[in-house]
């Protein structure tokens, strides 16, 4: 695939790192959102635009590094 | 004495203005051996043992508190310790605390009644001692008139007069202990009896694939939220205010921009770091930035310190709300990750909010000197003074 899917970013958690800070969910609203227990799912997988750079607010506002965004 | 000995003997007595002392232990001597523990105050040492607990334990060795089991789930290691936190988290969500919100709301506003007209109060005694407190007790359904009660048995098991002497903390906080867990008991008891909306009734209705907690996991679970809950908050209360008072252009921001404070309280909260540190425990012989810890050793991770470090916050004494990546660890990370901490969120931005919509200028009593407490940062009293509005 070319054109718009080349440009996305894909956004994952790594659930075993997660310990529910909720920063990504509480800065990064449109990303990631919280499951019962407060730990983050993600809401939308591949990102662009507006939603990355809410993305990249969540990644780098996790205090246990447990986001990767990757292109 | 060695300078950076002072400055830790200093903390434990409650500094002021902490962060020159993290970074001069940073600087120094990041991982120091002081008589009472080795002090972790650099940010990448701190995260590795918060995460590591297969290493650094928060058991009952960390840290004696008067509790005669450990407290859950604090002191209970992975992987048991999950079982606990899967029963609890779903009660302490951000979710969950903004459902309270509006309750906590009235609340911070009929403290605030209470001395608006005055043009003067102790902050600490009238709003961050009883505001956290009262959240607490509304939260775990108990009745608001045990409050009094209720602070007296809670310092006699964090701060207990004596521990100072011959006493160990535990065996002078043990009185007060046993009160509390006579007290939960009671509790318990009333909660099984009447079921209502609350944490308490939610914990006793839990279960883990098919088994409730037992009475005294119930009790463990109490006593920690009593030693975890009130203090923590009150400390970030007067830190803040202390810091707001001083400062009035940061003061200035939350009144003109408010969407600016939840971005705030997570800059005070990394500046202040109002718990500065937490309590482990080696589990094995392990080394940490080329020094060697043995099995058996207390080790303190300076959570203030951690959020202090330049390696990861660009000019880390220059406060700014905006500050944007902000990962600070004032609930400390890993496993143990404060339990509260989106309660604590909750109740701080709050209290901020009403209390600068109604009091947006306020300034420490003149010629008053602070005096600070013993271990976690409050103040004994915080004399503000401030302009009445006229009706």
């Amino acid at each position: 695939m070319r054109g718009r899917a080349a440009r996305m970013t894909r956004v994952s958690v790594d659930a075993d790192r997660c310990t529910g800070h909720g920063r990504c969910y509480t800065l990064a609203p449109d990303v990631f959102d919280a499951d019962e227990v407060g730990h983050s799912i993600v809401l939308v997988e591949d990102v662009s635009g507006e939603l990355e750079e809410q993305a990249v607010v969540g990644e780098q506002n996790c205090p246990e590094q447990a986001i990767t965004l990757s292109r | 004495m060695t300078q950076t000995d002072g400055f830790v003997d200093q903390s434990a007595m409650g500094l002021a203005e902490p962060q020159p002392m993290y970074k001069a232990l940073r600087e120094s001597t990041p991982v120091f051996r002081s008589p009472r523990s080795v002090v972790l105050s650099r940010l990448a040492d701190i995260e590795m043992a918060l995460k590591h607990t297969e290493l650094f334990s928060s058991n009952m060795d960390a840290v004696d508190l008067g509790n005669v089991r450990p407290l859950i789930p604090l002191q209970i290691d992975p992987p048991e310790h999950a079982k606990y936190r899967r029963i609890l988290d779903p009660l302490f969500t951000p979710r969950e605390m903004a459902r309270r919100e509006p309750r906590v709301t009235e609340l911070v506003n009929e403290m605030i009644d209470r001395f608006a007209d005055r043009g003067e109060c102790d902050f600490h005694a009238e709003f961050a001692v009883p505001l956290p407190c009262t959240v607490f007790l509304q939260l775990l359904g108990l009745p608001l008139e045990d409050l009094d009660k209720f602070l007296v048995w809670k310092d006699g098991v964090i701060r207990p007069e004596g521990a100072q002497g011959h006493q160990t903390h535990g065996e002078a906080a043990a009185p007060a202990a046993h009160q509390i867990y006579d007290y939960f008991e009671r509790a318990i008891e009333d909660h099984i009896a009447n079921p209502r909306d609350d944490v308490l009734s939610a914990m006793i209705a839990a279960d883990v694939g098919g088994q409730p907690l037992s009475r005294e996991e119930l009790l463990d679970t109490c006593f920690l939220f009593l030693i975890a809950g009130l203090d923590t908050v009150t400390d970030s209360l007067d830190c803040f205010f202390v810091f707001l008072a001083r400062h009035p252009d940061h003061r200035h921001q939350l009144v003109e921009q408010p969407d600016v404070l939840p971005s705030a309280i997570e800059e005070l909260l990394r500046w202040e770091t109002p718990v500065p540190g937490v309590a482990r425990v080696a589990i094995q012989d392990v080394e940490v930035g080329g020094c060697p810890i043995s099995k058996g050793e207390r080790v303190s991770p300076l959570l203030g310190a951690a959020n202090t470090d330049p390696a990861e916050f660009p000019d880390p004494e220059f406060v700014d709300f905006a500050r944007n990546p902000n990962r600070h660890r004032a609930f400390g990370g890993g496993p143990h990750r404060c339990l509260g901490s989106h309660l604590a969120r909750m109740e701080l931005r709050v209290a901020l909010r009403e209390f600068h919509r109604r009091i947006p200028d306020y300034e420490i009593a003149p010629g008053v000197e602070l005096t600070y407490t013993r271990g976690l940062r409050s103040v004994e009293s915080l004399p503000l003074t401030f302009p009445v509005s006229t009706p």
